[in-house]
């Protein structure tokens, strides 16, 4: 079989709690900064948590004219803010119609649904309420053309996004794809995980033995993508491959053994024509749930064999929490830039390691590394596996 | 790229619901559903009566499993029967880790994310407001669990669905790959009469599946912006997403031999899909 052509990540721009821009966020996670913190945006006071990865301000851009009063939307736009200007992307370098738009996301803009049965009757409200809204404002923003395509496999979402982005390009329908994904706090999401219980008091600690669940946050993560033989200049990587798989067990609970996982890490593995043997670096999903956390040691350790016991495996949703659609994107570009910057971030607040979770999380402080080739793995409602393999620029 | 094999559509429509309101008429092979369809004017909103929703009652499916499940899961999963009894394959047929499942809605959330936001219908569980579990409940039932894929949108997210469909299958990714496309619009009357303008009314619930395996023949997709709006939907109304299934419903139904044009517009895209198959898939001949 044909061997894929290969698609690059030529940049990328983020909006974060922990920085509105690549490089503070880059900056963030390797200090060990967190951006946990009250939720001030929307009403809390009758949540059990009422904390979370909130962006205080969206600071990036000055103007909001033309681009809809919806917090989706202005995170996702601030993202690609920061990343044309990094990539020089704005007004668009090439023709419009050749640029297409991917977008992952748990909720969409469904904080404009809420205000609609409010009572809100503004013109843009449905529109924006149906998930695919805020990628189309991205399009609009961008002056792109080309496909506006938006997918919702839950907190994979991200990863997803990245990898039907890659198949455009391999289509040939495309020349460039900004592809990516996001997600808003809300009052609907932040009460629907409350009323599962999901969200901690304390900070969210990956594989620690005290940890007792997650915290939200709200992100925008966007990539530029382009085939190997368009890509000019600086890059960040390149995307080998993607895999996914569904559990097939519950709407909400992961497979309790991650065999769904497993088969998208392999998919994965075997899409980028790498073995276990080959990976340097693992990014974890690591929610600090008591069953996500055990059941992803256990598929980590099934899926790369011997190989799960040397390779440093971090999360960053002690940092910022759990940031949906955009957690897939964050944790790739964490990835690339361990490998260019040579320094792998630490799991926050993990210091008492859980035995069940005994893998290398790289506790306490970044430590130096040069990884080359780095999986990255994600899980959401519904069973949604999902795993992308990157790797570093030359 | 290679044109898919069509292996069984099924198709639930609230057309037929409709007639079969009318004439008393059995449901086809959509499985036990219970209930009238209605239209409703919700929170004391007056939905016009010339903007009717052609609705699908909520199908009844034993099991407690099922107790809290949302109307457009049990749909998909009666699409899903629909489809293996119009394939004449049993449940084993479509299980395991070689079946890739691509699901595609533009709004049949909606309903959910209603329901959880104004605390209606008892207890929403929390995790049945994300598109993701209609094909979760499909995995579950099925024992579906090969690659899969979720795409937010009208029309064009069906087509490239089928062709992302036809990539996977080429590339050996799996063996057989189910397009689930599900549409409901009545929970949310209210909100769709107040853009009366965006749609095409009737708005008709549809849940659809079709299932495919490698074929022979071409298949081309493109996608542009603007353009008159897409001839040929499936009757008169508008499905989102659900609206290219109705389409390959009714081109087999005519028993056609040769290519088929399937089209659809959504927010300003316009896209087509040219299938032409190595024979016929219509109904009756090769299929």
């Amino acid at each position: 079989m044909a061997t894929p052509e290969r698609v690059v990540i030529a940049a990328a721009g983020v909006v974060t709690p922990i920085g509105q821009d690549l490089e503070a966020f880059w900056s963030s996670l390797v200090t060990g900064a967190s951006g946990i913190s009250q939720i001030e945006r929307v009403p809390v006071a009758d949540l059990r948590v009422q904390r979370g990865g909130e962006v205080k301000k969206l600071g990036r851009i000055k103007d909001w004219r033309g681009v809809p009063d919806c917090r989706a939307s202005r995170l996702l736009i601030a993202a690609a803010d920061d990343l044309c200007a990094q990539a020089g992307f704005r007004p668009l370098p090439l023709d419009p119609a050749r640029v297409g738009v991917v977008v992952g996301t748990a909720l969409g803009g469904v904080e404009e649904g809420e205000r609609a049965l409010a009572g809100d009757r503004g013109r843009r409200r449905l529109p924006e309420a149906l998930y695919d809204g805020p990628g189309w404002s991205l399009a609009r923003w961008l002056g792109a053309r080309g496909p506006v395509i938006t997918v919702s496999t839950a907190c994979a979402s991200g990863a997803t996004a990245m990898a039907v982005g890659a198949d455009l390009l391999r289509a040939g329908e495309v020349d460039a794809v900004v592809a990516g994904g996001y997600d808003a706090l809300c009052r609907f999401v932040l009460r629907g995980f409350d009323a599962l219980r999901s969200l901690t008091r304390d900070e969210v600690r990956p594989f620690d033995r005290r940890r007792s669940g997650l915290l939200l946050g709200e992100a925008g993560a966007l990539a530029l993508l382009v085939r190997e033989r368009d890509a000019r200049g600086a890059r960040l990587g390149t995307l080998r491959g993607y895999g996914s798989a569904s559990d097939g067990f519950h709407i909400a609970a992961p497979e309790p053994e991650g065999r769904g996982l497993e088969r998208a890490i392999r998919a994965a593995l075997a899409d980028a024509r790498v073995s276990a043997a080959d990976i340097d670096l693992v990014s974890a999903h690591g929610t600090a749930t008591r069953l996500n956390d055990r059941i992803e040691t256990a598929a980590l350790k099934r899926a790369l064999g011997r190989r799960a016991h040397e390779v440093p495996i971090n999360s960053i949703k002690g940092s910022l929490g759990h940031t949906m659609g955009a957690a897939a994107a964050l944790e790739a570009f964490m990835c690339l830039l361990s490998a260019q910057r040579g320094l792998i971030p630490p799991t926050l607040h993990l210091e008492e390691p859980d035995p069940e979770c005994d893998l290398d999380y790289v506790p306490g402080q970044a430590r130096p590394g040069h990884p080359r080739i780095m999986l990255s793995t994600s899980m959401g409602f519904g069973g949604c596996n999902g795993a992308l393999v990157l790797e570093a620029a030359a | 790229m290679s044109a898919p094999a069509i292996r069984g559509l099924g198709i639930l429509s609230g057309e037929a619901a409709k007639s079969a309101q009318a004439k008393s008429a059995d449901w086809g092979s959509a499985g036990a559903i219970s209930g009238p369809p209605h239209a409703k004017s919700l929170k004391n909103e007056t939905v016009d009566s010339t903007l009717q929703i052609l609705a699908l009652p909520r199908p009844d499916r034993p099991g407690d499993r099922f107790r809290r499940a949302t109307r457009e899961c049990l749909l998909a999963l009666a699409a899903v029967d629909a489809m293996l009894e119009d394939g004449k394959a049993s449940r084993e047929a479509i299980a395991g880790e070689r079946t890739a499942l691509l699901y595609v809605t533009a709004a049949a959330y909606g309903a959910s994310n209603r329901a959880f936001i104004e605390r209606r219908g008892g207890v929403m569980h929390f995790a049945y407001t994300a598109p993701a579990v209609v094909p979760a409940e499909v995995a579950i039932e099925f024992g579906v669990v090969g690659p899969y894929g979720i795409l937010i949108g009208g029309a064009p997210a069906t087509l490239r669905a089928i062709g992302q469909a036809a990539r996977l299958l080429d590339a050996g990714t799996c063996d057989r790959a189910l397009v689930l496309a599900v549409e409901i619009f009545e929970e949310c009357a209210d909100l769709y009469a107040r853009h009366r303008r965006s749609y095409r009314w009737p708005l008709v619930e549809t849940a659809a599946c079709l299932w495919l395996e490698r074929g022979g023949g071409e298949l081309s997709f493109e996608s542009a912006r603007g353009g008159p709006r897409a001839a040929g939907v499936a009757g008169a109304g508008e499905r989102f997403a659900a609206g290219p299934l109705a389409d390959l419903r009714d081109w087999r139904a005519r028993a056609t031999a040769g290519p088929v044009e399937l089209s659809g517009r959504w927010r300003g895209e316009q896209a087509r899909l040219h299938w032409s198959p190595e024979k016929s898939h219509a109904r009756g001949s090769a299929a």
